[in-house]
C-alpha cells in the first residue's frame, strides 16, 4: 500500500510542479488570491442577507460562463439561454419538493434534463446560423415560458404560480455559500479546461470560420451539438442552484429578461473569457441588488453603467482591470 | 517515377443551375491518379462552382461525381474530406484567432488526419505539415499578421493535414507576386511528386501552363477544351473566350 501511494505521488509530481509554477505567475496568483478571498467571505460577514447576495452572484457566474462558452468559444449566439436555466430549476424544484430527492442528486438531474433539452433545441436550431440561430433559441425559451404557465400543469408544476416551498440546500447560510462557491469554481475550471483542450481548438475554429472547419474535415454539426449540450449542462446547474436558493421557481425564469441577463453579464466581463464572467456576474448582481430600492431610477443607472462599460471597454471590463492591477503590483514590487 | 494507377476522379454530366443561370453546364471529365491537372477559364466561367460541387459545399442539379471508386455526389464537405479529397479556397479563410499550429491542428483532428498522425502525435504531425509548407517558424503566431503568400501556404497546409489523396487548389496564384507564385508552384509540384493528385484552377494562364501537363478550359459553365497546355492555348474557342469574340471588337 505505501508503495502504491508513493508511486501515486510520483505520478502527481509533474502536475504539482506545473501547479506551483502556474501559482507563481501573475494570473495564477490573482486567481488563487481571489479564491482565498471568496472562501474567507463567511469569516468576515456571516449575515444571511450578504451571503445570499454572494450566492446569487456565484450562480450568475456559472450562468454567464455557460453562455460565454457557447457564444465566445463556439460562436453560437443563444438568445434563449433562460430555457436551460428554467428547465434545470424546474427539474430540481420538482425532484426535491415532490420526490424528496436530496439536493445534490437534483442538481445533477436538473443539469441532465437541461442537456436533454439542449439536444432537443440544438438539433433543429443548429441548422440555423447567426441571427436565425439566436431567434430560434429565443423562440424555444418563449414556448417554454408559455408552456409552463398552462393551467394543465396546475396540480403538478403549479402553472403560473410555479413550484414553491422547496427545502433549501442547507439551513446554514455559510454551508450554502461554500457549496455554491464550490460549484462555481468547479464549473469554471471544467469550462476553461475544455476550451484549452483539443476539442476547444476545434470549437474555436468553428467560431472563426465554420466553412473552413468543414473543409478541414470536421463534422461541425456534431461539435456544435456537443458544445450546446455542455453549455446547457452548466446553465442547468445554475438553474438548479437558483431554484434551491430561492426555494422555488416560476415561469418568468424562462423569460427574455433572464436570457438577456446572461448576455449582459458575459459582455460586461468580456466575451470569450470564461473568467470574465466572474467580474460581469458580480458587477451585475451588486448593481441589481443595490439599485433595486431606487426602482425606476435603477434601470436608468444600470443602462448608464452598461453604456459606459461598452463605450470604454468594449472587450469587457475584466481585462483592463486585471492589467491595471498588474501594473500596480509591478510598481509595488519596484519594477 | 510517377505512375498512373487508373482513374481517381470522374465527373459525369455535372450541372448546376442557380435560378435561370447555369453556372456549370453538363461537365464531364476524368482525372488519372497521381497526375496534375489544371483548370482555366475567365472570371465567372464556373470554376469555383465546379469546385464547390466536387467538395460538397454545393449540390449539383444533375450529374454524378465519383472519387476513388465511390459515388460522392451529395456528400457533406467533411465526408468528402474523409474520403481523401481536400480543397483550398480562392479567398483565404484562416482561423483568425488561432495560432498557425492550431490552424493545422484542426484538420489533424479529422478522421484521416488522426489516422495519419497516430504514430507521431498530433502536435508533431501538425508541425511537420507546417514545415512542409515553410511556416514552422511562425507556428505560434496568429494568421492576421501574415503576408498573403503565407496565408496561401497555410491554406494548403490545412488541406494537407487531412492527408488527402487528391487536392483541389482554387486559384492558389491569384494576387501573388511572381516570386511567391513560383514558390507555390514549386510546393504544388513537390506534393504531386509525393503522390498527391492535384486539380488546380487559375484565371491567368501563365503560371498554370508551365506547371501542369494537362489543362481543362471552361467558359460560361461549359468545358470547352481538354489537352496539353500548348493545345489548349492555341485552341480557337479558348482564345475567343479569353479575348472576346472578334466581331465584338469590330
Amino acid at each position: 500500500m505505501p508503495k502504491a501511494s508513493k508511486h501515486f505521488f510520483e505520478e502527481l509530481a509533474p502536475a504539482t510542479r506545473r501547479f506551483r509554477s502556474w501559482a507563481l505567475t501573475y494570473r495564477g496568483l490573482l486567481t488563487l488570491l481571489g479564491l482565498l478571498g471568496l472562501i474567507l467571505v463567511p469569516a468576515i460577514q456571516k449575515s444571511e442577507y450578504w451571503l445570499g447576495i454572494f450566492v446569487l452572484a456565484d450562480i450568475w457566474v456559472i450562468y454567464a460562463a455557460s453562455w460565454d462558452f457557447l457564444a465566445g468559444y463556439v460562436g453560437q449566439v443563444s438568445f434563449g439561454h433562460a430555457a436551460f436555466l428554467g428547465i434545470g430549476g424546474y427539474a430540481t424544484a420538482g425532484l426535491v419538493r415532490y420526490f424528496g430527492q436530496p439536493w445534490w442528486v437534483s442538481v445533477f438531474a436538473g443539469a441532465f434534463v437541461a442537456v436533454v433539452l439542449g439536444l432537443t433545441v440544438g438539433v433543429p436550431c443548429l441548422r440555423l446560423k447567426g441571427p436565425y440561430l439566436a431567434l430560434g433559441t429565443l423562440a424555444f425559451s418563449l414556448i417554454l415560458n408559455e408552456l409552463f404557465q398552462s393551467p394543465a400543469l396546475q396540480p403538478w408544476l403549479g402553472a403560473s404560480g410555479g413550484v414553491s416551498g422547496v427545502p433549501p440546500l442547507s439551513h446554514d447560510a455559510v454551508v450554502e455559500y461554500l457549496v455554491v462557491l464550490a460549484f462555481m469554481v468547479a464549473s469554471l475550471v471544467v469550462m476553461v479546461s475544455i476550451t484549452n483542450s483539443r476539442v476547444g481548438t476545434v470549437f474555436r475554429s468553428i467560431r472563426d470560420d465554420e466553412t473552413s472547419a468543414e473543409a478541414s474535415g470536421i463534422n461541425t454539426t456534431k461539435y456544435k451539438l456537443v458544445a450546446f449540450m455542455i453549455s446547457a449542462f452548466f446553465a442547468g446547474i445554475a438553474g438548479s442552484l437558483f431554484a434551491l436558493h430561492f426555494r422555488g421557481v416560476s415561469p418568468p425564469v424562462f423569460g427574455t429578461l433572464y436570457s438577456f441577463q446572461a448576455i449582459v453579464m458575459a459582455a460586461l466581463g468580456g466575451v470569450a473569457t470564461i473568467f470574465g464572467s466572474i467580474g460581469g456576474a458580480y458587477l451585475f448582481t451588486f448593481l441589481d441588488t443595490f439599485l433595486g430600492p431606487f426602482a425606476g431610477l435603477s434601470v436608468f443607472v444600470f443602462a448608464v453603467v452598461l453604456l459606459l462599460v461598452f463605450r470604454f471597454a468594449s472587450g469587457g471590463f475584466m481585462k483592463p482591470v486585471v492589467e491595471w492591477l498588474k501594473e500596480f503590483i509591478d510598481i509595488l514590487r519596484g519594477k | 517515377m510517377k505512375q498512373t494507377l487508373g482513374t481517381i476522379f470522374e465527373a459525369k454530366n455535372l450541372t448546376k443551375r442557380f435560378g435561370g443561370l447555369t453556372a456549370v453546364n453538363d461537365v464531364s471529365f476524368e482525372i488519372e491518379r497521381g497526375t496534375m491537372v489544371g483548370l482555366i477559364g475567365p472570371n465567372g466561367a464556373g470554376k469555383t462552382t465546379l469546385f464547390n460541387l466536387i467538395s460538397g459545399f454545393d449540390n449539383p442539379s444533375a450529374g454524378h461525381i465519383k472519387f476513388d471508386g465511390v459515388d460522392i455526389t451529395g456528400l457533406k464537405p467533411f465526408q468528402v474530406v474523409e474520403r481523401g479529397l481536400a480543397r483550398t479556397f480562392q479567398l483565404v479563410r484562416p482561423f483568425r484567432y488561432l495560432t498557425l499550429l492550431e490552424n493545422v491542428t484542426v484538420p489533424s483532428l479529422s478522421p484521416r488526419g488522426r489516422a495519419a498522425s497516430e504514430s507521431a502525435g498530433i502536435d508533431e504531425y501538425a508541425s511537420t505539415i507546417l514545415s512542409s509548407v515553410g511556416l514552422v517558424d511562425k507556428a505560434r503566431i496568429p494568421p492576421v499578421v501574415l503576408p498573403h503568400g503565407d496565408l496561401r501556404r497555410l491554406e494548403i497546409a490545412r488541406a494537407l493535414a487531412t492527408n488527402p489523396q487528391m487536392l483541389l487548389l482554387d486559384e492558389p496564384f491569384s494576387g501573388l507576386a511572381h516570386e511567391e507564385s513560383a514558390n507555390i508552384g514549386e510546393l504544388t509540384k513537390n506534393l504531386n511528386e509525393e503522390g498527391v493528385t492535384i486539380f488546380v484552377t487559375g484565371h491567368v494562364m501563365r503560371e498554370l501552363m508551365t506547371l501542369v501537363p494537362r489543362v481543362l478550359a471552361m467558359h460560361q459553365g461549359k468545358l470547352i477544351a481538354d489537352g496539353t497546355p500548348k493545345e489548349v492555348a492555341n485552341n480557337k474557342i479558348v482564345l475567343e473566350a479569353y479575348l472576346g469574340r472578334s466581331e465584338g471588337y469590330a
